[in-house]
C-alpha cells in the first residue's frame, strides 16, 4: 500500500475516534445530577469530599430543610435559614436558626419562601425573602425574632425571586430575579407552578425598553382546550402581543436586576439591570460587589442553549443584555445558541440601552452558580479570590447535559477568569452525592466566611431530584460543611 | 498492513483507555496545577472564556470530556475552527490561531501534570 494512503487511514482513523469522543449530542440522552433512577439517599461522609491540598472539611449540620444561606452574629455565632419553598412547589416553613446544639429557631417566615438570603448588621439579622406567592420583601429580623418589613412587592411570583443580598454602606443590595427564561411567559412557567394562578405576571424592565415585536405562539395552558394556541410578546403578560417598536415604559421595583434600599427601608433604588437571575452578591476585599447570573435555559417559548453562568462586577447603572445576550455576546441569530431541537433566537430588543462589559468568569452551562465569598485572610489562603457554590444542574428541564454540570464549590480568579474546582466529590465522574451514591456535597448553594476569616462554611441545599413529573426536593437532607485550612 | 492497521487500532484503544479518567482538577489530582510558560497560561485563560462553559474544567458538561478525548492537537485544533456536531466552530476574530495552539497546549499540560 502507498504511504499516502497509509497517512489517509491514520487521519481518518484519528477522525473517526475524536468523533466517537465528541459523540452525537443529539442522540444522547440527558444525564443530570439529578436524574436517578436509584432510590435517593442521603449519606454524610466528609471523607467523600476531595478539596484542593491542605484543606480539611467537616459536616457541622445536617437535617436541616432546604437551608439556603449562613450569617454569623457578633459573637461569631452561625446562623442558617431555611427557604420555606423549593422548586417543584415544596412549601415549607421559612426559619432563621441558630446553629447550636438543639437549632434554636429565631424566627419564622409566612408561605412566602423562598428565604434566599440572610447576613446580619448592627444587631439585626436581614433576610431576603424569595416572594413566590407575595412578592418579595426585604425583613430585618432583631435576635429576639420581631419582624420588620423593609420594602416589600418585588416582582418575584415568577420563575425567579428575590434573591441573596449584602450590605455596604448603610444600603442593602439585594439581586431580583426575572419572571421568566428569556422575556416571553409560555407554558414553561404553568409547569413552574406560577402562570395559572398569577395569570398577569410578566417581566418588568427597570428602563423603558423599545422591542422588536417578535411573538412566540404556544398552546394556550390556560384554557381546556389541548388545541387552544396564543401569542405572546416580550415583557407582557400571557396571551398579549406586542408590535415593532413598541416602548415598554420601565419602573422600579423591576426583574432582571440588582436594587437597593436604605438599611433603615426607603426607596428602592437601581444599582444595575439586564441580569436574568443575579443569586449571588458579595463584596471583594477592595469594597467591589460582583454577582452571579443564572444564565438561560433551554426551555419555554424562547429557550436559548449554550449559556453559561456569569460572574459579574457590579456597576452602577449598567445593563447587562438579558434578554438579547449572555456574558456580553449577542445570542440573536447565533448557531452557538440555537437549541438543537429549536429555530434560533430572535431578538425581542430593537435598541440595546448599553454594551454590558466583559464578564468576570463564565462557568459551566446550567452548573447553577449561586452563592459567593471572597477570601480575605492569607490565614484560609487564596486572598481575593471569589468562592462560588454552584447548586447543580437542573436537567433535563433546563435543558440536557452530558454528564452533572456544577454540585461543588470553584474558586476564581477574578483578575484572570480562571476557574479551579476547589471541593468536588470523589468519583469517576462530577456529581452530587445522591447520584454517585456517596456521603459527599450534594447541592451547594451558598458560601459564607467565618468573621476570622479562617473556615469557609457551605450551605448545601440537600436532595433535589429532576423526575418526570419536575423537581422534587426532599426535606431534612440539608447540610452545613465547614472548610479549614490544614494547620490552623 | 493489515497488521499495522490493527497495531494502530490497538495503540489508539490503550490511549484511550489509559487516557479515560477525564477528571484532571486540583481537588481530584491532589496536587496544585501550575502553568510552566505563557502558553499556556494563555492557553487557559482563552480555554476559560470560550470552552469551559461546555467543558468545565475538561470535564463532560454540556458537552463531552475534553480530558479523555485522546485525539491530537491538530485534531482538536480543527474541531475548535470548523466545529462538530452541534459545536460551534470558532472564527479566527474570535480565537487566534495562536490561540487554538495554546489551547491545546493548555490540555495536554492539564492531562499531564
Amino acid at each position: 500500500m502507498k504511504r499516502s494512503s497509509i497517512h489517509g487511514g491514520v487521519f481518518l482513523l484519528v477522525l473517526i475516534v475524536s468523533v466517537m469522543f465528541a459523540g452525537c449530542y443529539r442522540m444522547r440522552a440527558s444525564k443530570g445530577g439529578g436524574q436517578i433512577n436509584h432510590t435517593a439517599e442521603r449519606k454524610i461522609n466528609p471523607k467523600d469530599i476531595l478539596l484542593t491540598p491542605g484543606y480539611s472539611v467537616e459536616a457541622i449540620a445536617e437535617g436541616l430543610t432546604f437551608p439556603t444561606d449562613i450569617t454569623f452574629d457578633q459573637d461569631g455565632t452561625a446562623y442558617v435559614i431555611e427557604s420555606g419553598y423549593a422548586y417543584g412547589e415544596v412549601w415549607t416553613e421559612p426559619k432563621l436558626i441558630r446553629l447550636d446544639k438543639t437549632k434554636t429557631v429565631i424566627a419564622n417566615g409566612e408561605k412566602n419562601g423562598p428565604w434566599n438570603g440572610v447576613t446580619y448588621y448592627n444587631g439585626n439579622f436581614y433576610v431576603s425573602e424569595g416572594g413566590e406567592l407575595e412578592g418579595g420583601k426585604i425583613l430585618r429580623i432583631s435576635p429576639e425574632g420581631k419582624k420588620i418589613v423593609l420594602v416589600d412587592n418585588l416582582p418575584s411570583t415568577g420563575d425567579h425571586h428575590t434573591n441573596q443580598l449584602i450590605i455596604q454602606h448603610d444600603y442593602i443590595y439585594f439581586g431580583q430575579g426575572t419572571a421568566t427564561n428569556s422575556g416571553i411567559v409560555g407554558r414553561d412557567n404553568a409547569d413552574f407552578g406560577w402562570l395559572k394562578r398569577n395569570k398577569d405576571f410578566h417581566d418588568i424592565p427597570c428602563q423603558d425598553i423599545k422591542l422588536t415585536g417578535q411573538n412566540y405562539t404556544s398552546p394556550n395552558v390556560l384554557t381546556e382546550d389541548e388545541n387552544d394556541e396564543i401569542s405572546t410578546g416580550a415583557f407582557v403578560p400571557f396571551g398579549k402581543s406586542t408590535s415593532a417598536g413598541e416602548i415598554i415604559k420601565g419602573s422600579l421595583p423591576c426583574n432582571g436586576s440588582i436594587m437597593r434600599i436604605p438599611v433603615e427601608g426607603g426607596d428602592v433604588e437601581l444599582v444595575s439591570w439586564g441580569l436574568r437571575n443575579p443569586f449571588g452578591l458579595a463584596l471583594a476585599p477592595d469594597g467591589r460587589i460582583y454577582t452571579t447570573e443564572n444564565a438561560y435555559d433551554e426551555r419555554g417559548s424562547r429557550p436559548v442553549w449554550g449559556t453559561g453562568d456569569v460572574l459579574w462586577e457590579v456597576k452602577q447603572g449598567q445593563w447587562y443584555g438579558w434578554p438579547d445576550l449572555s456574558a456580553g455576546q449577542l445570542i440573536t441569530n447565533d448557531e452557538e445558541f440555537t437549541s438543537p431541537s429549536s429555530k434560533s433566537v430572535k431578538p425581542l430588543l430593537q435598541v440595546y440601552p448599553q454594551n454590558p462589559p466583559e464578564p468576570v468568569a463564565i462557568f459551566g452551562v446550567h452548573a447553577s452558580a449561586c452563592g459567593l465569598a471572597f477570601s480575605t485572610r492569607s490565614s484560609f489562603g487564596f486572598e481575593g479570590d471569589a468562592f462560588v457554590a454552584q447548586f447543580g444542574d437542573m436537567a433535563p428541564d433546563a435543558g440536557k447535559v452530558l454528564s452533572p454540570v456544577g454540585f461543588k464549590i470553584v474558586k476564581v480568579n477574578v483578575s484572570d477568569g480562571v476557574i479551579r474546582d476547589f471541593a468536588v466529590n470523589k468519583g469517576k465522574r462530577n456529581g452530587p452525592a445522591s447520584w454517585l451514591k456517596k456521603g459527599g456535597l450534594e447541592r451547594p448553594v451558598s458560601v459564607k466566611f467565618s468573621p476570622d476569616g479562617k473556615s469557609l462554611y457551605v450551605v448545601d441545599f440537600g436532595i433535589l431530584l429532576m423526575t418526570k413529573s419536575g423537581a422534587k426536593p426532599i426535606k431534612n437532607t440539608g447540610v452545613i460543611w465547614k472548610i479549614t485550612k490544614d494547620g490552623l | 498492513m493489515k497488521q499495522c492497521i490493527q497495531l494502530l487500532i490497538f495503540l489508539l484503544l490503550s490511549c484511550i483507555t489509559i487516557s479515560c479518567a477525564s477528571r484532571k482538577s486540583e481537588p481530584v489530582k491532589g496536587k496544585t496545577f501550575t502553568a510552566k510558560n505563557e502558553a499556556v497560561k494563555q492557553g487557559e485563560q482563552v480555554f476559560m472564556k470560550y470552552c469551559q462553559k461546555c467543558h468545565p474544567a475538561g470535564e463532560a458538561g454540556l458537552g463531552p470530556a475534553l480530558n479523555a478525548n485522546p485525539a491530537p492537537a491538530f485534531i482538536k485544533r480543527f474541531q475548535m475552527r470548523h466545529g462538530l456536531g452541534v459545536m460551534p466552530g470558532f472564527t479566527q476574530d474570535e480565537i487566534s490561531k495562536e490561540d487554538l495552539h495554546h489551547i491545546t497546549d493548555y490540555l495536554r499540560a492539564l492531562k499531564q501534570y
